[in-house]
């Protein structure tokens, strides 16, 4: 097991520019040597010429929406290059980042801390490969590029951000599940980033799942610092292999959160997006489905609820390339105080996916008057002979309900509180295991009992 | 603060969208004792439930309401709940992922704070479901969504039964129901007044039909016609309400208007 030990001198600012780049290339120099980075100067250069050049979909600055995709500055936020600093006892390491963290986070507990960890850029905590099923890879990306694992190396990155995020990249996680296994425990990637940790964590996620394998990947991201998170996600799912991958975002009030994340099934495969954007200020959250074989299924679970300042912005696009493919994408949003989302669900049905079967359904709720949340749905079909559905609303709590549970001598607030948290239930309810839902219901809670105004 | 027992309605005035609803409600419905609330379609029965119940919709421009001495005007609904006040809806809300078993538990936490242990509360809600023939799977569902007309009424009478109010008025609980369903409602109603927490409970139940007065029978029958109660009898009204119809009524709520006029001419 490697060990290095970091500094304050392993920082740069982080700055999204050529210059931003030349420094975090310095960082990476000094570190591996010129001969490893001229191979790797090339690609992260691209990277962001690609960002650079890239216009953003997605909502402009207006009323309500204050954040300018394309004017992003991103001050006092330090880019380390992310080693791993395992302690001669990661158990401590731990224990000392739940002191630090949001003690309400359940994942940063140490009984259950199981899987990766991050602190920042470093990687404090791995899993012993004794603590996990034979054959089961659960490491640090770094060690994955080192030992050149089994597609490490994707495709450029097409999106504006997941291209700054390839060229900033400096943490990460890769798993692998070997086929027919099945894993019980779920795999926690966890990225904190503590009071003091204003830093630039740029996360590359790889998950594949052999044949018939099953497992669930809870990615994480704690903490109450003004961190900026940029990173890229892809799951592959082989032949009738089943993962549920669950993103849990509980980042800092101040933090900014971009992640896309992309899934690939293999025939008869199923793979489950579960997400919670739940903390940040600013949140990108992009979930791209590809369902390219027979009997493949695709599901995509969602929501957020903004409060204060917050802005989620959320997009979907599940892409049936055959036939016989069926998906599912369910989303509930809530807004409140200043809180503005944006919600952009859509399914591609390719010319020759005969019966495909496409489910799209998003709700969202409006508790406050200057709240707002835009939905955005769209249906491309090229085939015939397929089942596509979509459904959308926007409103605000129901009266009658409110009236209904008064006149059972529940008092308004506690009415509204009630009838608000359930709302997100059936997005809820699809979370794989009870002690994920019930953290999920509690971080709601918490939100609510955060939020100012509740009763527009 | 009057000290008189009862669910009281003095000369209640009550408007809907610039429209007088209600034109001067005299009623008082005594512990212990099951009022019948009959007539015709529009002439104010569920206005005067819903007014009783605190709907915000429904202006109240003179008269009073008390219950046991307590004005409820006043109060905000879950307030008259508290009171004592249960209010049987005829299209009751859904609450989607608000489980039953979570509603209940609420509901009678918020009702008679901390009365129950939680295994006896079980017991309780189990004891009320087999009186109403209903399977237990019914608490996991979600309050009301996705059930049909028999299902909502059941929910409300185990919502009674489960909450065991001091006066419960019961809106058309009758309509939509299937025989079988009635004379659950009906088991129910009775197991209720048969128990120590039920058997003082004061009814209003407001119907159509005669038809729920078979499985609960009234003490006393109140006719109400345009807003006002025309006539108010035995158990005997009723029966002459399902041979006669209203019109016979309707004339005597003419009459009344005519002299009501004449008299302030």
């Amino acid at each position: 097991m490697r060990s290095t030990v970091a500094t304050a001198d392993d920082a740069v600012d982080f700055e999204p520019t050529e210059g931003g780049l030349a420094r975090v290339l310095g960082l990476i120099e000094a570190r591996d040597g010129a001969g490893v980075v001229a191979a790797e100067r090339e690609r992260r250069e691209a990277a962001l010429r690609r960002f650079l050049d890239t216009p953003t979909p997605g909502p402009r600055p207006g009323r309500g929406w204050r954040h300018d995709y394309d004017r992003l500055s991103i001050p006092g936020v330090r880019w380390t290059a992310g080693e791993i600093v395992l302690p001669a006892s990661p158990f401590d390491a731990v224990a000392a980042l739940a002191r630090d963290a949001d003690a309400d986070v359940p994942a940063l507990a140490v009984e259950n801390a199981a899987g990766l960890v991050h602190l920042g850029a470093r990687v404090v905590r791995a899993p012993a490969s004794s603590s996990l099923p034979d054959g089961v890879l659960v490491v640090p990306f770094a060690d994955a590029v080192r030992e050149e694992l089994d597609g490490v190396d994707g495709a450029p990155a097409t999106d504006r951000f997941a291209a700054l995020a390839e060229a900033f990249q400096n943490c990460g996680a890769y798993v692998f599940v070997p086929d027919g296994t099945v894993i019980d425990k779920p795999i926690q990637l966890v990225f904190a980033t503590p009071e003091g940790n204003d830093e630039a964590v740029f996360p590359r996620i790889i998950v594949r799942l052999g044949a018939g394998a099953r497992a669930t990947v809870i990615e994480r991201h704690v903490g109450s610092a003004d961190a900026f998170v940029c990173g890229t996600v892809r799951v592959d799912a082989g032949e009738n292999a089943e993962l549920d991958y669950v993103a849990v975002q509980q980042a800092g009030e101040n933090a900014r959160v971009f992640m896309q994340r992309s899934g690939d099934c293999a025939r008869n495969a199923v793979v489950r997006f579960h997400l919670a954007d739940l903390g940040g200020t600013l949140v990108r959250s992009i979930v791209d489905l590809h369902l390219a074989s027979e009997g493949s299924r695709g599901e995509a679970a969602a929501l957020f609820f903004n409060t204060g300042f917050q802005h989620v912005d959320l997009s979907t696009t599940t892409t049936h390339h055959v036939g016989n493919t069926t998906s599912d994408t369910v989303v509930r949003s809530a807004a409140t105080d200043r809180g503005q989302g944006r919600f952009t669900g859509n399914i591609v049905i390719e010319a020759r996916a005969h019966g495909s079967d496409a489910t799209l359904r998003d709700d969202a709720l409006l508790l406050g008057k200057r709240a707002h949340i835009d939905s955005v749905p769209a249906l491309e079909i090229a085939a015939n002979d397929v089942k596509a559905f979509h459904g959308a609303t926007v409103g605000s709590l129901d009266e009658d309900a409110l009236f209904y549970a008064g006149s059972r001598g529940i008092a308004r607030a506690a009415a509204v509180r009630m009838i608000a948290l359930a709302f997100f239930e059936p997005v809820i309810a699809r979370l794989p295991s009870e002690a994920l839902r019930d953290e999920v219901r509690t971080a709601l809670d918490h939100k609510i009992d955060a939020a100012t105004e509740l009763d527009g | 603060m009057s000290e008189q027992r009862g669910l009281v309605a003095r000369d209640l005035r009550v408007r809907v969208e610039n429209n007088e609803i209600l034109k001067g409600i005299d009623l008082t419905v005594e512990p212990g004792r099951v009022h019948a609330l009959m007539g015709p379609n529009g002439s104010g029965k569920s206005t005067l439930a819903f007014t009783l119940a605190g709907h915000p919709n429904y202006a109240v421009t003179g008269g009073s309401a008390t219950l046991d001495g307590t004005d409820l005007l006043d109060l905000s609904p879950d307030k008259r709940a508290k009171a004592g006040l249960f209010l049987s809806f005829q299209y009751p809300a859904a609450i989607p992922g608000v489980s039953v078993a979570n509603f209940l538990r609420t509901a009678r936490q918020s009702v008679r704070p901390d009365d129950l242990t939680p295994a006896k509360f079980r017991k309780l809600v189990f004891d009320r479901l087999d009186t109403l023939d209903m399977d237990p799977a019914f608490l996991g569902r979600y309050v009301n969504d996705g059930f049909s007309g028999g299902e909502k009424k059941r929910l409300e009478m185990l919502q009674l039964a489960i909450l065991a109010p001091k006066y419960a008025i019961l809106d058309e609980t009758d309509s939509g129901l299937d025989v079988d369903a009635l004379q659950s409602v009906g088991r129910s109603v009775e197991a209720l007044r048969a128990s120590d927490e039920g058997n003082d409970i004061g009814f209003l139940v407001i119907t159509h039909y005669p038809r729920i007065l078979r499985h609960v029978p009234a003490d006393v029958v109140h006719v109400m016609i345009d807003g006002r109660i025309v006539k108010t009898g035995g158990p005997e009204l009723a029966e002459e309400i399902e041979r006669n119809g209203y019109d016979e009524l309707r004339g005597a709520a003419g009459s009344l208007q005519a002299e009501t006029a004449g008299g302030v001419a």
